[in-house]
C-alpha cells in the first residue's frame, strides 16, 4: 500500500520535472532559434514593414531575395567563395592526409619533434601571423609571374597546410589496426596503396569533418581576405556581404536575406552532416 | 658476386627497406610541412624582426625595443628582462636533466659538453645567418620592379642577394660551424658508443642555448636601459626606468614567492605551516603593493588604446565565458536526462554555432538596432522600460543602470558598454550549443554506477550534481574555459561588423586595435610589437588557467 503510493508519487514527480525540463529545453529552443526566425520573416517584408513592428510579413515578398542578390553581386560572391573553398579543400586535404598517415604510421627520425613545433603553433593567435604573411605574400606576388594579391593564391596557398587537420586524422589513423597493414604488405602493397585502399575508406567520418570544418572557416573568413584583395574579383561572400550590409543600410528586409542566402548553403551542410559532425565534435573535444 | 653499389639493392634488404620507408615518410610529410614553416613558423620569426623596426608599408630603421616601449612603457624593459631569467631557469632544468639521467645510469658524460658548445654555436650562427639575410632576400622584390619576372632573373638575383657582403660572412661562420658539428659530434659518438650520446649531445646543447639566450637578453636588457638614460640625459630628463625596473621585478619576485610559498606550506594547522602561511601573505601584500603603486605610472607612459583595449577585452572575457559555460553545463544535464527527443534539442542548440559568424552578426545587429521599432527594443518597451541606442551606447551598463535608478555611478564602476553587451550576448549566443555538445560528451563519460552508489547512499540530485558530477566534469570545464579565454582574446570578424563610430572604441578588443594600427594606420611595426604582446597575455593566461584550475582538474 505505502510502496505504492511511494511509486505513484515518484511518477507524479517525474511527470513534473519533464515539465520542468521541457519548459527549459523549449525556452532554450526559442533563444538560439529567434533571430534565425526573425531574419526569414523580415527578409520576406516589404521595406515599411520591416522597419515597422511586425514580427511577421502581411504579404509575403520573395522578390526581395532576387533584389538582393541582384544588389550584393551575390553570383561572383558565390562563385569566387566556392572556387576559394574547393582549391583549399582539395590541397589542404591531400597534404594533411599524406602528412598525417606519415606521422601515424610511419618511422622516422624527427617525427616526435617536427609534430610538436606543428602543434606549438596552434597556440599563437592569427595576429602574430597576420602581418608577416601579409608581407610574405606581397613578396611572393612580386617575384612570382602570377599575381597573389588579388587572385587565388593569396586566398588558398596559405591555408593548405593545417595543423588541425593533419592532428585530427593522425588521431584517426592511429586507430587503425596493424593486422589490416600487415595484411595488405602480404598482397604486396605500400604504405601509399595502403593509405588509398584501406585507410581512406574507413576514415569517411573525420574526412567529412574536416571538410565541413574547413568550408565554415573559409566562408567565415574576414581579416584575411579584407587585407589580401581589393577588388571584389577574388572577393569571398564574406566580405560581399559586409559590402552590402553596410552599402543596404537601412534596407533591412534586404540585408535580412543576404545573410539568409549567406547563412543557408552551411545549415544545408549542416544538416546532412550533424551526426557525425557533433560527435566528432565532441571527441576532439575531449581529447583536448 | 656481391654487388652492393648497386642503386637497387639499397632499396632492398632489412635496412634497404627502412631507408625507403625513411625517404617515403618525409616524401609523405613535406608539401604540408613546407607550407606550414612558410605560413606558420616562419612568420613568428618574421613578425619578431617587423617589431623591431620602423615599419610603415616599406621597412624602416632598426629601433632596437622602441615599439614595445612605446606600448607597454618600461615594462617592455622588465618582460626582457624576465625572459632572459626564464631562458636561465630552462638552462637549469636540461641540466637537471642530464645530471638525472648520468646518476640512474652511473655514467660520465662529461665529453659531450664539447659537441653540446658546437650545436648551441651552430644554431646561433644559423639565426645570425638568417636575420642577416632576410631584409637582402626582401630587397630582390624592388630590384624585379620593371625586369622580366623569370626564374633565371630571380635565381640571379638571389644569389647575389645572398652573395653580398653582408651575408656571405653569415653563411661562412654556419657552413663551418656547421661542418664543425657534423665532426664533433661523429667523432664523440665513435669515442664514447652508448645509446644515449645524443640524447646528451642535443641536451647540452639545448642547455647552452638557453644559457646564451638568458645571458644575452639580460645583457641586453641593460644595454637598452643605459642606452635610454644616455638619450634622456641629452634632453635633461630623467627616464626613472631603474626605480621602476627595481620595483616591478622586486614585486613579481614576491608575488612568486608567496605562490611558492603558499603551495609548499602543509595543509594541517602545524607551526611551520603557520608561519609559512604568513610570510607568503606578507610576500603578497608587499609584491602586490609594489605593483599596484607602479601600474599607473606604466599605463600612462604606454599605449593608452592599449590600456583600454585590454580592459575592453578583459569585460568581454568575463562577460562571456562563465556564462556560456553555466549555461552549456545546465541544458547538457538536463539533456542527459535521456528525455525523448533530446536528439533534436542537441541539432537545434549547435545551429549557432555552425552559423557564419558575420551573418548572424548582421542579424543582432538589426535586432538590437536603436530603432524604436526594433525587436529588442520593442521587448523593451513591453516591460515598460525606455528603448536604448545598443550598438552606438559608449556608456558602461552601470551608468545606464544607475541613471534609470537616479543614481550617480562613479566613472570606474562604469562596467562594459552597452555595445560591448551586444556583442557579450552574440558570443554567448554562439558558443552555447557547443559548450553543451562538449559537456553531454563528458557527461557521458561519467560511470553510472558511481552515480547510482551515491544515490542509494541517499544523496539528493543536487549533492549527486555538486559532489560527483561536477568534480569529474573538470576536465571539460578546464578545457571548455581555456578554449573559450583564448577565442575571446583572438575574437576578430563579429566584433569588426559590429564596430560602430558612434561607441567611441568601447568595443575595440585588443585584436581590433592592433588590426587598426596595421590595416588603417598602416604601422607594421607598431602593431606586431602589440601582437606579440597579445601572444605573451595569452601564455600568460593559459599558464594562469593551468594553475588555479589544473591542480584542481580531477581526472577520475
Amino acid at each position: 500500500m505505502a510502496k505504492k503510493e511511494h511509486r505513484e508519487k515518484r511518477l507524479k514527480f517525474s511527470t513534473q520535472r519533464n515539465i520542468f525540463t521541457y519548459t527549459i529545453l523549449i525556452f532554450g529552443v526559442i533563444l538560439s532559434l529567434v533571430p534565425f526566425v526573425w531574419m526569414i520573416s523580415t527578409s520576406l517584408m516589404n521595406l515599411g514593414e520591416a522597419l515597422g513592428t511586425a514580427f511577421f510579413p502581411s504579404e509575403i515578398h520573395f522578390e526581395n531575395y532576387t533584389e538582393a542578390w541582384r544588389r550584393a553581386d551575390f553570383t561572383e560572391y558565390f562563385v569566387n567563395s566556392i572556387l576559394i573553398t574547393i582549391i583549399t579543400l582539395v590541397g589542404q586535404l591531400t597534404f594533411s592526409i599524406l602528412a598525417a598517415y606519415a606521422f601515424a604510421r610511419m618511422e622516422f627520425p624527427g617525427r616526435d619533434l617536427i609534430f610538436s613545433v606543428m602543434l606549438s603553433t596552434m597556440m599563437i593567435p592569427a595576429m602574430v601571423f597576420t602581418i608577416p604573411n601579409f608581407l610574405t605574400v606581397t613578396w611572393l606576388g612580386r617575384i612570382s609571374p602570377i599575381n597573389w594579391i588579388n587572385n587565388w593564391p593569396s586566398l588558398t596557398i596559405p591555408f593548405m597546410g593545417s595543423v588541425f587537420s593533419i592532428f585530427m586524422l593522425k588521431q584517426f589513423f592511429a586507430q587503425v589496426p596493424d593486422e589490416l597493414y600487415d595484411a595488405a604488405q602480404m598482397d604486396g602493397a605500400g604504405h601509399f596503396r595502403f593509405l588509398i585502399q584501406v585507410v581512406l575508406p574507413l576514415s569517411k567520418a573525420p574526412l567529412m569533418v574536416i571538410l565541413v570544418l574547413s568550408f565554415i572557416g573559409t566562408w567565415n573568413s574576414l581579416a584575411w581576405p579584407m587585407l589580401v584583395t581589393n577588388t571584389p574579383d577574388w572577393r569571398p561572400i564574406s566580405v560581399g556581404l559586409m559590402s552590402f550590409v553596410t552599402e543596404a543600410g537601412q534596407e533591412i528586409n534586404l540585408t535580412m536575406a543576404g545573410a539568409f542566402i549567406t547563412i543557408l548553403p552551411i545549415l544545408i551542410i549542416y544538416f546532412f552532416t550533424q551526426k557525425q559532425f557533433t560527435e566528432s565534435i565532441a571527441r576532439s573535444g575531449l581529447k583536448g | 658476386m656481391e654487388n652492393k653499389n648497386s642503386l637497387k639493392d639499397i632499396f632492398t634488404g632489412r635496412s634497404g627497406r627502412k631507408i625507403k620507408e625513411v625517404i617515403t615518410a618525409y616524401a609523405f610529410i613535406a608539401p604540408a610541412t613546407i607550407l606550414i614553416f612558410i605560413f606558420g613558423i616562419f612568420p613568428v620569426g618574421f613578425a619578431i624582426y617587423v617589431s623591431l623596426h620602423k615599419w610603415r608599408i616599406k621597412r624602416g630603421d632598426f629601433i632596437h625595443l622602441r615599439n614595445y616601449v612605446n606600448a607597454i612603457g618600461n615594462l617592455a624593459y622588465v618582460v626582457v628582462f624576465f625572459l632572459g631569467i626564464g631562458a636561465l631557469i630552462g638552462m637549469y632544468f636540461f641540466v637537471k636533466e642530464i645530471l638525472k639521467m648520468a646518476r640512474e645510469n652511473d655514467e660520465k658524460p662529461w665529453l659531450t659538453i664539447i659537441p653540446g658548445i658546437v650545436f648551441a654555436a651552430t644554431t646561433v650562427a644559423f639565426f645570425r645567418w638568417f636575420y642577416s639575410a632576410l631584409p637582402e632576400v626582401l630587397g630582390i622584390a624592388d630590384k624585379l620592379r620593371g625586369l622580366e619576372r623569370t626564374q633565371n632573373v630571380f635565381m640571379q638575383l638571389l644569389r647575389e642577394a645572398l652573395r653580398s657582403e653582408t651575408v656571405l660572412p653569415t653563411w661562412r661562420t654556419f657552413l663551418w660551424l656547421f661542418l664543425a658539428s657534423l665532426v664533433v659530434g661523429g667523432v664523440v659518438y665513435r669515442l664514447w658508443r652508448n645509446k644515449r650520446t645524443m640524447t646528451y649531445q642535443s641536451n647540452f646543447a639545448l642547455a647552452f642555448l638557453a644559457l646564451g639566450a638568458g645571458v644575452g637578453l639580460i645583457y641586453y636588457t641593460f644595454e637598452r636601459v643605459g642606452a635610454a638614460y644616455t638619450e634622456a640625459f641629452e634632453t635633461g630628463t630623467d627616464p626613472g626606468i631603474w626605480p621602476q625596473f627595481i620595483s616591478i621585478t622586486a614585486g613579481v619576485i614576491l608575488l612568486a614567492l608567496a605562490w611558492i610559498l603558499w603551495s609548499r606550506a602543509p595543509k594541517r594547522d602545524s607551526k611551520g605551516g603557520f608561519l609559512l602561511h604568513i610570510l607568503a601573505a606578507a610576500a603578497l601584500l608587499v609584491g602586490a603593493w609594489l605593483l599596484i603603486a607602479e601600474i599607473p605610472t606604466i599605463v600612462a607612459s604606454g599605449d593608452k588604446d592599449l590600456w583600454e583595449g585590454l580592459k575592453v577585452t578583459v569585460f568581454f572575457s568575463l562577460g562571456t565565458v562563465p556564462w556560456q559555460l553555466a549555461i552549456g553545463l545546465f541544458l547538457a544535464v538536463l539533456l542527459f536526462q535521456k528525455v525523448p527527443g533530446s536528439n533534436l534539442f542537441r541539432i537545434l542548440y549547435f545551429i549557432p554555432y555552425v552559423t557564419p559568424g558575420i551573418a548572424s552578426a548582421a542579424v543582432f545587429q538589426q535586432m538590437f538596432s536603436n530603432r524604436q521599432s526594433a525587436p529588442v527594443n520593442m521587448f523593451l518597451s513591453f516591460l515598460g522600460m525606455k528603448p536604448q541606442q545598443w550598438l552606438f551606447e559608449p556608456r558602461g551598463i552601470m551608468t545606464i543602470l544607475g541613471d534609470t535608478l537616479s543614481f550617480n555611478v562613479p566613472n570606474w564602476a562604469a562596467g562594459p558598454s552597452l555595445a560591448l553587451m551586444v556583442i557579450i550576448i552574440h558570443n554567448i549566443w554562439t558558443y552555447v550549443g557547443y559548450d553543451t555538445v562538449i559537456y553531454l560528451a563528458g557527461l557521458g563519460n561519467i560511470s553510472k554506477e558511481m552515480t547510482d552508489s551515491a544515490e542509494v547512499d541517499g544523496a539528493n540530485r543536487w549533492q549527486v550534481f555538486r559532489h560527483i558530477i561536477f568534480p569529474l566534469l573538470s576536465p571539460t570545464t578546464y578545457f571548455l574555459s581555456l578554449i573559450a579565454i583564448i577565442g575571446t582574446f583572438k575574437a576578430f570578424n563579429t566584433i569588426w561588423i559590429f564596430r560602430s563610430n558612434l561607441a567611441l572604441g568601447t568595443t575595440d578588443t585588443f585584436s581590433i586595435s592592433i588590426f587598426i594600427e596595421f590595416f588603417e594606420k598602416l604601422r607594421y611595426g607598431y602593431a606586431s610589437a602589440l601582437a606579440f604582446i597579445l601572444f605573451g597575455i595569452i601564455i600568460f593566461l593559459s599558464f594562469i588557467n593551468n594553475k588555479t584550475q589544473g591542480s584542481k582538474v580531477f581526472y577520475g
